[in-house]
């Protein structure tokens, strides 16, 4: 069993299952409306080159944070929306909102380089609360989420390239 | 008590016998200094009203910490999947209830602070008149709006203070198991405790500034040195830590009258540090609660003197570790020691440094002021030889003794830094990564208990850190209490208007992101646009440690008013009432609004007239919590970090929703589309790049007038374009016409709003001819309550 990257982040009784990367890229595959949100650790470790390869493949990103600095300086703007982790969440969980397209609210988020205390708020907010219509989440972090529904486990640091290289398996399963 | 009417008729008091008359305080007829408003002394429910407009705009929105409920036996109750617990209870509100329990407590921290202190100066300095000279007669601007009372000496604080306990109690009695069901209720019941601890802290901050005669408003507030640096180790040097300055003025007092003032260090951690100065400015200000743990380590004091809140709890092992007694001056912080204050000087003088005890009690604080100078006088001269930082050999072989495993400290540490690379680093010499953790390390120490090699890594980094320590030597300006009601004369209509864009609080803990400079950063921006800077507390203090290429601090380079360009620090805790007051005199002074028991009025005018934003960056205690839910309260949106959404609840505005941003105009009664301004009650911010647009934004509101407005959008768009590369995607619902655009923009904006929100633009003539949610009316008159309407009818 994985432990929560934060030790004492065990909030309830069900936590993530720990998913291999090519279940959690069939995951984002297999969603009508994914969304991937990012964060301001998507700036480290060139891992914005991943999360534009995730966008390249169609998925909509929502740039958290001062993430969208990243995305502007890489040159790839195409379909990543500023919005703030807090306010994402609250919008997620509205009925009302139409989405980053105005067409329809998502019914997968993928989290990936952010923060992971707030990150983890964030996703035990839509866990809890966003449940009409429900809204799975994943992540795809170098963080065991126990908040989200399917996760990958913790990668250290130290071991960044097994990261990416754990990403590109989720890429390609996308 | 049932009231008893008694006709006036004559009575034989002869005929009487056997009879006890008691008579009660006897009321003196209050001197009717202005129209009493509809809510003086609110109950629970008098202002819930009002907690609905907001919570009908800005909803409660929920993270749970933990999704479960172990309050009663009923339980462990499992709450998710819309479960609820086996009281009825569902996860709404209990994370509601959450929050109104940690309001109370951080409430009563404040008022029972202020119980304490009035308790105190009354037998030290005695009933005191409130004068806080020819700038101030709002002298208590909450004490007056909540309570209608107008304080003139500090006993007129004892109804004020019983008034404050019987709403906690009251509060709190409704948190438990089998009482209130309703979410939205429970937010009104955080807001009130949130309300409650605004008063608290102003009743506190007051009777400090009039026992102690600390500074009532002074723009030129005298400097002080702060920082871990600051503190000369060749003298005996006495730590205070802490919020309650009593014993610390004692211990000023005592220095001054036996001429030691140049011969001892008294260095301040936390608001105890602040107060000690605004008192002495012989005192030095160590810094920050995050530095607690890091410089008792140090091993630089030689008796640690502490009070109450914000104190490590296992401060008395601490002092064990370096050989410094402890001093516990406040029943709410006894550590297990022996009570000593009935004790002569003498014989504790003899327990402390004799080392039979490790610490005392002494509850008296003119005691304990003697006790700590003289007994620090001893323990300096014991102490010299002892060595509490790692020796280089002893440092060398913990680094190399961590294997790096990622295991046990990475997953404790609050922050996720990465402690066994940055050791990993050190074993090969290379100790700038170790170094380069010692400010985003929020000194909690929870690494070091889980290491397997037993590694001391708060030690590890304080060695490596040493040199950046020792140059730790920032300037704050004293805490300068209240603003003046001349400086709301001056800046009330800019303010209002929005041609100054807003007042920026930061206020709070040091439970930072990313270490200390956030705060600077941000303090330092909006300085430079001419936005109205106000700190208190942890942020006031951790603002300071940073200078310019010029080598001046924020302190030194902006001047203390309170005006645009400014940058002023209030002082503690408890002062940021004064940040309230503020707000309350732009109302009363500017606006000629009566204040007094008026809340809801008041606050419904700061919502939409005064473009505040708090900043508790660093946002950590249940004091936190109250301070951002009274700010809340009476209208001004608070912006937390990253950590602040562990407090489980935000305040969130859904801009998309039309009708959540309808208000009046008191003039008709008509109801007006408005933008969404502010557009958060309470919302965290991951990091500072993304915090300094979101302040700028949360400025707006409704009345700004176009040139208001035209500055208020210059800084929004400048600052997303800075920080997040890029302009805001919402920017264009701020616009009501042309007059808004910032000249230097007009055009650029104009094509923008023309070809990418499909608006009406008539290029040529630079004229917008539709779009706006809304026209700008000159005399539009925002009120969110229908009963302004009625009475300007």
């Amino acid at each position: 069993m994985e432990i929560p990257f934060d030790i004492g982040n065990i909030s309830g009784p069900e936590n993530a299952r720990v998913a291999q990367p090519e279940a959690l890229g069939r995951a984002i595959k297999n969603a009508k409306r994914p969304l991937l949100v990012v964060g301001s650790e998507i700036l480290d470790d060139s891992l914005i080159e991943k999360a534009i390869a995730i966008g390249k493949k169609g998925i909509p990103i929502a740039a958290t944070a001062h993430s969208m600095k990243g995305f502007v300086d890489a040159g790839y703007t195409e379909n990543v929306h500023l919005t703030g982790l807090h306010e994402l969440a609250n919008n997620i969980e509205s009925r009302d909102w139409m989405g980053f397209d105005k067409t329809g609210g998502y019914d997968l988020v993928a989290v990936l380089g952010g923060i992971y205390y707030s990150t983890s708020q964030f996703l035990i907010a839509l866990k809890n609360f966003a449940t009409d219509p429900i809204v799975r989440c994943i992540s795809i972090d170098r963080y065991y989420h126990p908040a989200a529904r399917m996760s990958s486990g913790n990668i250290s640091r130290k071991h960044t390239d097994e990261f990416k290289k754990m990403l590109d398996s989720v890429i390609e399963n996308i | 008590m049932e009231e008893l009417n008694i006709a006036p008729s004559k009575i034989e008091i002869e005929a009487l016998k056997n009879v006890v008359i008691n008579i009660g305080g006897i009321e003196e007829e209050e001197e009717e200094w202005e129209t009493m408003g509809p809510t003086p002394m609110p109950g629970i429910a008098d202002l819930r009203n009002w907690d609905y407009k907001l919570l009908e705009r800005y909803k409660p929105f929920y993270a749970p910490y933990c999704e479960m409920c172990c309050f009663c036996t009923f339980g462990k109750c499992d709450l998710t999947g819309g479960k609820k617990g086996a009281c009825g209870l569902g996860m709404a509100a209990q994370q509601a209830r959450f929050v109104t329990i940690a309001c109370l407590i951080g409430c009563s921290a404040h008022t029972a602070h202020g119980r304490h202190l009035l308790r105190k100066v009354l037998k030290i300095v005695g009933d005191r008149e409130i004068n806080m000279g020819t700038g101030i007669n709002i002298e208590a601007p909450l004490t007056r709006l909540i309570t209608g009372i107008k304080p003139e000496k500090l006993s007129d604080f004892i109804p004020v203070l019983e008034y404050l306990e019987e709403q906690i109690a009251q509060l709190l009695d409704s948190t438990h198991t089998g009482q209130e069901g309703s979410n939205l209720d429970y937010e009104s019941k955080a807001y009130h405790a949130g309300m409650l601890d605004s008063l608290g802290k102003e009743v506190a901050d007051l009777i400090q500034i009039v026992a102690f005669d600390l500074p009532k408003g002074d723009p030129d507030a005298p400097l002080v040195e702060i920082g871990m640096g600051c503190v000369d180790e060749s003298k005996p040097v006495i730590l205070v830590i802490g919020h309650n300055v009593v014993p610390s003025v004692a211990v000023m007092d005592y220095m001054s009258d036996h001429g030691l003032d140049e011969r001892i260090e008294v260095a301040g951690i936390c608001c105890t540090a602040i107060d000690t100065t605004r008192y002495s400015q012989k005192a030095k200000i160590v810094g920050s609660i995050g530095r607690q743990l890091r410089f008792v380590r140090s091993g630089v004091a030689d008796v640690i003197m502490v009070d109450e809140q914000c104190i490590r709890a296992d401060i008395l092992e601490q002092a064990k570790r370096i050989h410094a007694p402890l001093i516990a001056t406040n029943d709410k912080a006894l550590y297990g020691l022996v009570d000593r204050t009935n004790d002569s000087v003498d014989d504790i003088v003899a327990i402390l440094t004799s080392g039979k005890e490790p610490g005392v009690v002494i509850l008296d604080p003119v005691k304990a002021g003697e006790v700590a100078v003289r007994v620090v006088q001893i323990t300096h001269e014991k102490r010299k030889e002892l060595v509490n930082i790692l020796t280089d050999e002893e440092f060398k072989e913990y680094v190399t003794m961590c294997q790096n495993c990622d295991a046990n400290c990475i997953v404790a540490c609050p922050q996720g830094l990465p402690i066994g690379e940055a050791n990993k680093a050190a074993a090969k010499g290379d100790t700038a990564p170790l170094a380069s953790l010692f400010d985003p390390c929020v000194g909690c120490g929870r690494c070091e208990q889980v290491c397997k090699k037993h590694i001391p890594i708060v030690d590890v980094i304080l060695k490596a850190s040493l040199p950046y320590v020792k140059s730790e030597k920032g300037m704050i300006r004293v805490g300068r209490g209240p603003v003046l009601d001349t400086e709301i004369r001056k800046v009330g209509a800019p303010l209002v208007l929005g041609t100054i864009p807003g007042i920026i609080a930061i206020v709070g803990c040091g439970n930072y992101p990313n270490g200390t400079k956030d705060v600077y950063r941000i303090a330092k921006e909006f300085a430079e646009r001419k936005y109205i800077v106000v700190l208190t507390g942890c942020g006031a203090m951790d603002a300071a440690l940073y200078r310019d290429k010029d080598g001046k601090t924020l302190y030194e380079k902006y001047p203390g008013d309170f005006d645009g360009g400014c940058v002023l620090n209030i002082g503690s805790c408890v002062s940021n009432a004064h940040i309230h007051g503020a707000a309350i005199k732009v109302a009363a002074i500017y606006a000629r609004r009566n204040i007094r028991g008026n809340y809801a009025e008041i606050a419904d005018y700061i919502l939409n007239r005064v473009g505040a934003c708090g900043v508790a960056w660093g946002a950590m205690s249940q004091k936190a919590a109250s301070i951002a839910s009274g700010v809340n309260r009476i209208g001004i949106p608070v912006v937390i970090g990253p950590h602040g959404w562990k407090y489980r609840r935000a305040y969130l505005g859904r801009k998309y929703v039309d009708e959540d941003w309808v208000v009046y105009d008191a003039r008709d009664g008509s109801k007006v589309q408005i933008e969404p301004a502010p557009e958060h009650m309470l919302v965290a911010a991951d990091t500072y790049q993304e915090a300094i647009p979101l302040i700028a934004r949360l400025c707006f509101r409704p009345t700004d007038n176009s040139m208001g407005r035209q500055v208020k959008l210059t800084h929004y768009m400048d600052l997303s374009m800075k920080y997040l590369g890029v302009y805001p995607d919402d920017w264009h619902i701020f616009v009501r016409g042309e007059a808004d655009l910032p000249l230097a923009r007009k055009e650029e904006y104009l094509r923008i709003l023309k070809e990418e929100h499909g608006w009406g633009i008539d290029l040529e003539a630079k004229k917008i001819l539709s779009g706006p949610v809304r026209k700008m009316d000159v005399g539009f008159d925002a009120t969110n309550l229908e009963e302004l309407i009625k009475k300007n009818e």
